[in-house]
């Protein structure tokens, strides 16, 4: 009994894989460690294992897929084109229903706690309570990184959930679940900029969590239900924009019909080569660029953050050619503190050698992770915000 | 105690590998062989590598070096079972700028090595394909070529010295900094020796100043022959490119496909080639390469506009045979060399080779050095296939060793081109390479197995008369 | 054990060659060399092998009791110029080699003045071209070569063609080994086109030399430096003029420096300008930059030149003068049982050069 659901990686899937080592470079798990066990081919020889019934889906097996980001880093530098993250989901339903005693805290997080308003709203308001009364230290361990990396929500504004422009809509906007409570003036500036450039644009009231963190932890059911859900509130647009990375990706991934899912800083920047929005002249500032994981590696987008920031006025620092993944991945943070940590603080050494102190980041765990490693006067932003700002549309 | 409870003591346990799963995927390098480790150990230092060299000889069990496990050839594939000791911890950086050297670990990545060298206008020859994953160690162990090797030669012309780990666990440096080091050149033999003589944990390696000017050019051509023909003819006007590079049709189609960087997918081969030095003569070189090139009827040349642009060349080049994966799950290949001037009809019996068992064939290769990567995609759980291509594989290195050619350019013999010795040399020759082997290794258990075909040392020179001749007297 | 020379009938003897009452044979072939080999260590006789001569004063001296001169070696085997490769007899004289190889516009990169010495010579001496800093030391470009161990059996190692990770390099053990791992009958060498642009340039300094990527040598000698250029018209044109300089068309290669003593300095190449500096006016000296050799000349021996030479990481090896109460290789390098043992397994009566080697091998 290798394998007992229908999302186990299939044997085309393993067979994409002659191990040719190309991916070991780009693994930020291999690099930590040096080992074969922590790469992606030693992962993919470790599903492959499973399929023949040379080893079960046990502890070991799921303690090897734990340690991996699910930054997919490795795809983009893979000439076989194998579809990692798509095996790596499915392993690790696999694991999900074969093992035991997995009770783990970020799964019922990302399972259930993020797919409920109510105790997202919890979230936020205890988060922005604790911020008032000085009491983030408090926060459980595990959770501490990301307490630390949270923006200030005392004056974070509305939700942009049931938002509507009241003209011809064009554009829906899935608002996220941590980003709807924990990212607002993201959302915000994304409204504002599409609507300067000449789109309506709705956050439907029925919309909720795209799933992606339940998916890349095995929930498939969950994730499925999540899927059904937006899906409901989004066939009726042709254009859907999330303004998270992580968000984007997965919703693109479903590949709903007549649909597209755009990543917010491609829909702005393609507003902005299309003459709908201001390019400003060079501000002489630098802004030091993180390209987050499911933006670059699992959607390839590179160029749109950079014209954007360039349309923005600022001049783009490169801080890392490559793109390695900062160490939050989702629930990263919580699960492997310790790997986390030290990608983390190699990708906040990358940022103090971009000599600035402005930072943009296109997904929020990713800003989360640079603030808690920064020093507080880093000024961490989503491209959007940075361009809203500056084209005198923002907050 | 038992072999891993010494291994544990020797270097702590979470240093020491023994799960089912985890030895798995130390079981086989890039290569098809597999083998069955009995433990996986990752020193961080050459006194930590000596140490298990000790407890291997202590309870006799083979010792197999690893670095990224990139080999094409088995050699670190632990086909006798044993310990797998990974280099990956080693991986210090000591760059000498003044000296244009520098002591790397075995574990560092080949391309990281001239990523750290750039800011000192410096950088490392060497460059497999595999360059941006293999490690220095593994570069050494097979003394791996690569496209930059046209000029500047292969990993052993760049080792200057090393430290290495050899029999009973004596640290040894050799060489150094200074030129022509007095005595026999150890350092030369370990090198390219695919850890069967030692483990090397460092290496002093020269580092070349980057050159001023370069240019990339690529070539497409109607015929294989058309283009083969343009590099004996390159090499035959005085020209030695940094690099001469042959894709076939099926290869640029597949690397295409994946890179999506427009290569002309309708050629039936493209050359790649590099020239670089002073603008003046990287000029001149590229525009004597181009008008060979057009003689032969090249159907297009493009000159790369800009580093970007020649980056994507070369990532397309160098991701060649990871792209086989979209044809079958499994590659075979040969990495056999000719000398330059048979390239056009060793090329033609080639395909003629692949035509005649039926067989999916690329071709991807150094082609200024005569090293050619004939690669056969097939999926080797068809036992049927499996024979049929290995059948194909014997043919090839067969007509390849008939043009005056060799075995292995740069991959290594490891297991999987060992039986094929014997037909590059006699009897005398691999008894002489097994006693080099013998002296290095008295207990027989680095790697063993590899490289020399079985019974290499059983040759009885002493039943041999070989008899004066005439006239002589003594 | 016979002390008494033994009777050549068909090989010729030189006898202006044999010293202390060697006998002198000159093998035709290399079934001619295995037979004098097998039965030297038959025999228990210590043979001192001899290229074209230039070399004997190299390495701690040899009492021989059978001088096998190579010349009667010397036929290029395999030369198409094309593959840009040459297979020849270890007994070819450098220069003739060269003189062929040069009509088709190519070189083997062998030392610029070899006189009268072989390609065998070279190779088993380990001394390399002035050009070795672009173009490599001749360790580098020996592709395949053929032996004679020392029980007479004839050892093929590489291959004829430019890159060969076949088998172990037994070839790169032979280049610098005296014979050790069994004489040089044969080899196939990598071969160089030789660039139509030539100049040397002179400079008053060896660090203007950095204006130039990679030239083909920078020498400094105590006339001065001057840089050899090599490469397209166009190329050398520039380089020439951005080095300034007294600069004149093609290459005059200094010859080595003569003395009493001569010596070859090698140390890390950095070291190079701390070496010259240290050198009294009276030596002569050439020193290869970049490379980190230096060949000298002097009256007598320098201990403490070879201590410091050796404190740098380097070495001071006397080519030639006599020697005495000095080891002319001053400390014996790591690995000497090694090397032993390996020496023990290619010549076990140690009948070729023995204890010519470091470390009294």
């Amino acid at each position: 009994m290798a394998w007992v659901t229908d999302h186990h990686p299939t044997r085309s899937e393993l067979d994409a894989c002659v191990q040719c080592g190309l991916c070991l470079p780009a693994c930020p798990t291999f690099r930590l460690t040096g080992r074969e066990t922590a790469s992606p081919r030693g992962r993919i020889q470790a599903m492959d294992a499973v399929a023949k019934g040379l080893v079960p889906v046990d502890d070991t097996f799921a303690g090897l897929l734990d340690f991996c980001l699910g930054c997919r880093a490795c795809e983009p530098v893979c000439p076989g084109m194998v579809p990692y993250g798509r095996m790596l989901e499915g392993a690790r339903a696999e694991i999900e229903e074969q093992v035991q005693g997995r009770s783990r805290l970020s799964g019922l997080l990302a399972g259930t706690a993020l797919r409920s308003r109510l105790l997202r709203k919890l979230s936020g308001w205890s988060l922005a309570a604790a911020q008032r009364l000085k009491l983030t230290s408090l926060s459980p361990r595990r959770f501490r990184r990301l307490v630390a990396g949270a923006r200030d929500l005392r004056q974070r504004g509305p939700s942009i959930v049931g938002y509507s422009s009241g003209e011809a809509t064009k554009v829906a906007l899935l608002a996220g679940c941590i980003q709807d409570e924990w990212f607002r003036p993201v959302n915000r500036a994304t409204v504002q900029l599409l609507e300067r450039a000449g789109y309506g644009v709705e956050a439907p009231n029925d919309q909720t969590c795209c799933g992606a963190l339940a998916a890349h932890s095995g929930l498939t059911a969950q994730a499925e239900q999540m899927s059904s859900q937006n899906l409901d509130a989004f066939a009726q647009f042709d254009t859907v924009v999330a303004t998270a990375a992580g968000c984007s990706a997965h919703l693109r991934e479903a590949g709903w019909e007549g649909t597209e899912v755009l990543d917010v800083t491609v829909a702005i920047a393609r507003a902005v080569s299309e003459g709908r929005l201001p390019e400003l002249p060079p501000n002489g500032k630098e802004i030091a660029v993180q390209d987050p994981c499911h933006l670059r590696h699992a959607q390839r987008v590179v160029d749109e953050p950079r014209q954007i920031l360039v349309a923005a006025g600022y001049t783009v620092v490169e801080i890392d050619t490559v793109g390695m993944c900062c160490g939050a991945a989702g629930l990263y943070t919580i699960n492997q503190p310790e790997a986390s940590a030290q990608l983390g603080e190699a990708k906040a050494q990358q940022v103090r050698e971009a000599r600035t102190r402005l930072v943009a980041s296109a997904n929020p765990g990713c800003e989360m992770q640079l603030r808690s490693y920064l020093d507080s006067d880093y000024e961490i932003r989503h491209p959007v915000e940075w361009y809203a700002e500056a084209i005198g549309s923002g907050r | 105690m038992t072999l891993t409870q010494d291994l544990r003591e020797a270097l702590g346990d979470e240093n020491v590998l023994e799960e089912p799963v985890e030895l798995h995927l130390f079981s086989k390098d890039a290569s098809l062989m597999r083998g069955e480790p009995s433990v996986v150990v990752f020193p961080a230092n050459a006194n930590e590598t000596a140490a298990v060299v000790r407890i291997a000889e202590r309870h006799r069990v083979p010792i197999v070096a690893r670095g990224a496990g990139t080999g094409l050839a088995a050699g670190a594939s632990p086909t006798q079972g044993g310990i797998v000791v990974v280099t990956t911890r080693i991986k210090d950086i000591e760059i000498d700028v003044e000296n244009r050297t520098a002591w790397v670990g075995a574990g560092v990545i080949n391309l990281d090595l001239s990523v750290a060298a750039k800011p000192h206008g410096l950088y490392f020859a060497p460059d497999p394909s595999s360059q941006s994953a293999c490690t220095i160690g593994g570069n050494v162990a097979n003394n791996s070529g690569g496209p930059h090797c046209l000029s500047e030669g292969s990993t052993t012309s760049h080792v200057l010295g090393m430290e290495a780990v050899l029999t009973g666990g004596e640290v040894v440096v050799l060489g150094g900094a200074a030129p022509d080091p007095i005595g026999l050149d150890l350092k030369g033999a370990l090198v390219g020796s695919e850890g069967t003589l030692g483990i090397v944990t460092r290496a002093l390696v020269r580092l070349l100043p980057i050159e001023p000017d370069v240019r990339t050019l690529l070539m497409d051509f109607a015929t294989v022959e058309d283009a083969a023909r343009t590099v004996s003819d390159v090499i035959a006007a005085g020209v030695v490119p940094a690099a001469l590079e042959l894709m076939d049709q099926e290869m640029v189609r597949a690397v295409d496909n994946w890179l999506g960087a427009g290569l002309p997918i309708d050629a039936a081969a493209v050359l790649l080639a590099e020239v670089v030095g002073e603008t003046e003569g990287v000029v001149a070189q590229s525009e004597l390469i181009s008008d060979i090139g057009r003689q032969n009827h090249a159907t297009g040349v493009q000159v790369a506009a800009d580093d970007d642009e020649r980056a994507l060349l070369w990532l397309g080049r160098k991701s060649a045979f990871g792209a086989i994966a979209q044809l079958a799950p499994d590659y075979y290949l040969h990495d056999a060399v000719v000398p330059r001037t048979r390239l056009v009809e060793v090329m033609t019996g080639i395909y003629g080779i692949a035509e005649k068992y039926g067989l999916t064939m690329c071709n991807v290769f150094h082609a200024g050095d005569g090293n050619l990567h004939p690669l056969i995609a097939f999926d080797s759980s068809d036992p049927e296939m499996n024979r049929l291509v290995h059948e194909a594989g014997d043919e090839i290195v067969a007509l390849c060793l008939k043009a005056g050619g060799a075995l292995s350019g740069e991959h290594g013999i490891g297991i999987e081109k060992r039986d094929l010795m014997r037909a590059s040399f006699s009897e005398l020759d691999l008894d002489a390479q097994a006693r080099l082997k013998e002296v290095f290794d008295p207990a027989g258990v680095f790697n063993p197995t590899k490289v020399l075909p079985e019974g290499s040392r059983c040759f009885d020179f002493g039943g041999v008369r070989r008899e004066l001749p005439d006239g002589v007297w003594v | 054990m016979t002390r008494n020379p033994p009777h050549i009938a068909r090989l010729e003897v030189d006898q202006s060659l044999a010293a202390d009452g060697a006998a002198t044979l000159e093998p035709r072939s290399v079934d001619d060399v295995a037979a004098i080999l097998k039965h030297a260590s038959e025999r228990g006789l210590k043979v001192q092998v001899v290229g074209g001569g230039t070399h004997s004063g190299y390495g701690r001296p040899v009492s021989p009791d059978l001088l096998m001169v190579m010349n009667g070696l010397t036929q290029v085997e395999v030369w198409n110029p094309d593959d840009l490769t040459v297979v020849v007899a270890a007994g070819a004289p450098i220069a003739e080699m060269e003189a062929k190889l040069n009509e088709a516009n190519q070189t083997s990169v062998m030392p610029e003045h070899p006189g009268s010495g072989t390609v065998g010579g070279a190779i088993s001496a380990g001394v390399s071209a002035l050009r070795r800093g672009k173009l490599y030391p001749t360790r580098e470009r020996v592709l395949e070569a053929t032996l004679v161990t020392g029980d007479g059996r004839v050892v093929r190692s590489g291959g004829r063609v430019v890159k060969n990770v076949t088998g172990y390099d037994l070839h790169r053990l032979a280049v610098g080994a005296f014979g050790a791992m069994g004489v040089v009958v044969s080899v196939c060498l990598k071969l160089w086109p030789v660039p139509e642009g030539q100049m040397t340039v002179q400079v008053d300094d060896p660090d203007r030399a950095s204006e130039v990527t990679r030239p083909l040598a920078v020498l400094e000698t105590r006339e001065g430096v001057s840089v050899f250029l090599a490469g397209t018209h166009s190329e050398v044109e520039a380089q020439t003029r951005r080095l300034g300089g007294t600069a004149r068309p093609g290459h005059s290669w200094p010859v080595d420096p003569a003395g009493e003593f001569t010596w070859s300095l090698r140390v890390p190449p950095a070291e190079m300008a701390n070496a010259i500096e240290r050198m009294p006016d009276a030596w002569g000296f050439l020193a290869v930059h970049g490379v980190g050799e230096i060949r000298c000349s002097s009256d007598s021996f320098d201990p403490d030149f070879r201590s410091w030479a050796e404190s740098v990481g380097g070495r001071l090896v006397v080519t030639s003068g006599e020697a005495e109460d000095f080891d002319p290789w001053g400390s014996p390098p790591p690995g000497v049982d090694l090397q032993a043992k390996l020496i023990a397994q290619f010549d076990p009566r140690r009948v070729i050069n023995p204890g010519r080697l470091p470390g009294g091998l």
